[in-house]
């Protein structure tokens, strides 16, 4: 049983490391984590959650928003993109803000194609991430049902 | 709250410090609220502008501070900052995942307290409660000035009693700002102009700074309707800058470091180092507004100039003495400039007290919000950059009286003061790539007006102080004025302890 969580505990811990080392993640989440205590058990996942929904319901209005037949309203994708740009930072997805610090410099320059290959690339990078850490959350679960606890990950 | 509870209240302050968050951001609102949370204060949140603001006009005294998002969709951050800081006159503190100075001006120029980018680190937010600390004192101050009061100290105690906001804080305050208010003028404002200003520079030369005493440098000045009271609490401000300057001066600091330091400034907790010697700005000095609008350094100004024992006195001083930069330049501008020094040490000269060109102080300080030379302080760090880029050795530096090195008020067109690191990059800098500083700013700050306002004052000038240390970086010019040089070895000195800290 134990060496089984051992098990459990050296996966997740090494799946943590990768997520850092191939960008997913950044320091922000590591502060996110932090705050997570006995007292908000749930609090990483739940702002997750709120996250990624901030993700579908933003990737929506800027898809609508390049869908436009007229002209596309430029300054109306890019205040969803500094939006997503704000919670991304603020969650430690990585990634996810990288794509937006470009993708408002395509909408500033009013690139059409260059802003549509963006949001196709942010849809696929948060939805990555986010099956990332639902694998990241499911090793949680596993760690604790097998009776142990989970391990802080020391990023350095 | 009761008497009782607002003894209490103080000694936890600032556990349980009130504060209203607001944000659009979902995740981010979470995030905010567990951070302030842990920060031990009590939040409330909502995510629309507009309940934030009926919330707190519900009742008054419900909150001690707030935090706002910049962009939300039902009402305009800025908006939002202007009505809640007016109406409720509480502290209002920007959040903003918009680094560019040019939000960061603005929410300064509408009144806020302090600008934070995203995300947000639970060690800005631990530092937010000075504003609300800060924030009090200055009403304090600002109440016993309207009372036209010149003295008494009891007279001051009773209306502090009075104050009704942040009574809970006047324990502790009460003893610091009586000697504050001690020194601060409670008559009509003294306007310190550039000519007073001179006057009371060459005053101070002629004594000699560790002489320099109010009632002497007011029969030197000869100024008339000036009391004795008002210049104290000038040459408190100066002193303080000077003194200020000597620290700096004997460290080595790159422009880089004073632009991220201001920049973080900007953002950090409320000022970390900014303590104001209380309001001096009030009722004591406005300096002509003009002052911020005009300043031209044509070429150079310094205060240097216009006194011409001063002039010569000053390379000696320099040279001799690490501590004096100059002796009897106006540090105060440059200080405050860059230096969410504490002190304002001339906030007068900076274009008014209240705008204390300091330009840190304006973003922390929501309070200092006068009219326009709100970003003096920007102009002045423009300024500098000049003067910079002007290296000026000292020797030439005498020009003209108006010069005044007030650095600061030079550029009153400009806004981003926390362009400064940009500047660099983008001006006269030949040498921009000194480095450090763009380096530094590459995330911060993006060169606006800079560029304009390099074109805009004269742009060489300024002397620059310590050669040496403009090798490390700067940029070369031509004239500088002694205040340049002291205004940069502020900087510098500012930017390099500011490193340290938050540099992302």
């Amino acid at each position: 049983m134990d060496a089984h969580v051992a098990q459990l505990q050296m996966q997740y811990r090494n799946y943590i490391l990768s997520l850092y080392q191939q960008g997913f993640l950044d320091d922000q989440f590591t502060e996110l984590k932090s705050l997570q205590d006995d007292g908000t058990p749930d609090f990483v996942a739940e702002v997750l959650s709120l996250f990624f929904d901030d993700c579908v319901k933003l990737v929506g209005n800027m898809a609508r928003a390049l869908d436009q037949t007229g002209t596309v309203d430029f300054s109306q994708v890019g205040a969803n993109v500094h939006q997503l740009k704000g919670s991304s930072s603020s969650v430690g997805a990585k990634r996810v803000k990288g794509l937006c610090i470009n993708f408002k410099e395509l909408c500033e320059a009013k690139n059409y194609e260059g802003c549509v290959r963006c949001l196709q690339q942010v849809d696929i990078e948060y939805k990555t991430l986010k099956a990332k850490l639902q694998d990241m959350f499911n090793l949680e679960k596993q760690i604790v049902q097998a009776g142990g606890i989970v391990p802080q990950v020391d990023i350095n | 709250m009761t008497v009782e509870q607002g003894i209490e209240a103080v000694d936890q302050f600032p556990v349980g410090m009130r504060v209203l968050a607001v944000d659009d951001d979902h995740t981010c609102l979470r995030i905010l609220e567990t951070l302030l949370h842990r920060c031990q204060y009590h939040v409330t949140t909502t995510d629309k502008a507009q309940t934030a603001l009926e919330l707190s006009r519900e009742n008054k005294n419900k909150f001690d501070l707030v935090i706002s998002d910049v962009d939300m969709p039902d009402m305009d951050g800025f908006k939002l900052l202007e009505l809640v800081g007016l109406e409720m006159d509480l502290p209002v503190i920007k959040l903003s995942s918009h680094s560019d100075p040019k939000y960061v001006m603005k929410g300064v120029k509408h009144g806020a307290c302090d600008y934070l980018l995203k995300p947000v680190r639970i060690e800005e937010l631990k530092n937010i409660w000075q504003h609300v600390v800060r924030k009090s004192k200055f009403k304090k101050m600002k109440s016993v000035v309207t009372n036209g009061e010149s003295e008494g100290n009891s007279d001051q105690n009773g209306v502090r009693a009075n104050r009704k906001r942040k009574d809970p804080l006047e324990e502790e305050d009460e003893e610091e700002e009586e000697q504050q208010e001690r020194g601060n003028e409670k008559k009509p404002r003294v306007i310190w102009t550039r000519e007073m200003h001179n006057k009371f520079l060459a005053a101070v030369d002629h004594v000699g700074i560790k002489n320099a005493v109010p009632k002497k440098i007011l029969e030197l000045m000869d100024v008339d309707n000036l009391t004795r009271d008002n210049v104290a609490s000038h040459l408190q401000k100066f002193r303080l800058a000077l003194k200020k300057i000597t620290n700096e001066a004997k460290q080595q600091v790159n422009m880089a470091a004073a632009n991220s330091h201001f920049m973080q400034m900007s953002s950090l907790k409320g000022l970390g180092g900014f303590h104001h010697h209380s309001p001096i700005p009030l009722g004591s000095s406005q300096f002509h507004g003009g002052a911020a609008t005009t300043r031209h350094y044509p070429s150079n100004r310094t205060f240097a100039g216009m006194f011409p024992h001063v002039s010569s006195s000053l390379p000696r001083n320099l040279h001799n003495d690490g501590g004096y930069m100059l002796q009897g330049t106006p540090f105060p501008p440059l200080e405050n400039l860059h230096i969410n020094s504490n002190n304002k040490a001339f906030p007068s000269f900076a274009s008014q007290q209240s705008s204390l060109l300091v330009a840190p102080s304006l973003v922390l300080e929501g309070h200092q919000q006068s009219s326009s030379p709100s970003y003096s302080p920007h102009l002045e760090i423009n300024k500098r950059l000049e003067d910079w880029s002007n290296n000026i050795p000292q020797s030439n530096v005498h020009s003209e009286p108006d010069a005044l090195g007030w650095n600061m008020f030079g550029n009153s067109t400009n806004q981003t003061y926390f362009c400064r690191d940009t500047d660099f990059g983008s001006s006269s800098a030949a040498h921009a790539d000194s480095l450090q500083m763009k380096q530094q700013h590459e995330n911060i700050f993006s060169p606006m007006t800079v560029a304009q306002l390099l074109r805009s004052s004269s742009a060489n000038e300024g002397l620059f102080m310590g050669q040496q240390k403009l090798e490390d970086g700067f940029m070369a010019s031509d004239a500088g004025s002694l205040d340049d040089i002291v205004n940069s070895m502020m900087t510098q000195e500012q930017s390099s302890r500011v490193l340290g800290r938050r540099l992302a």
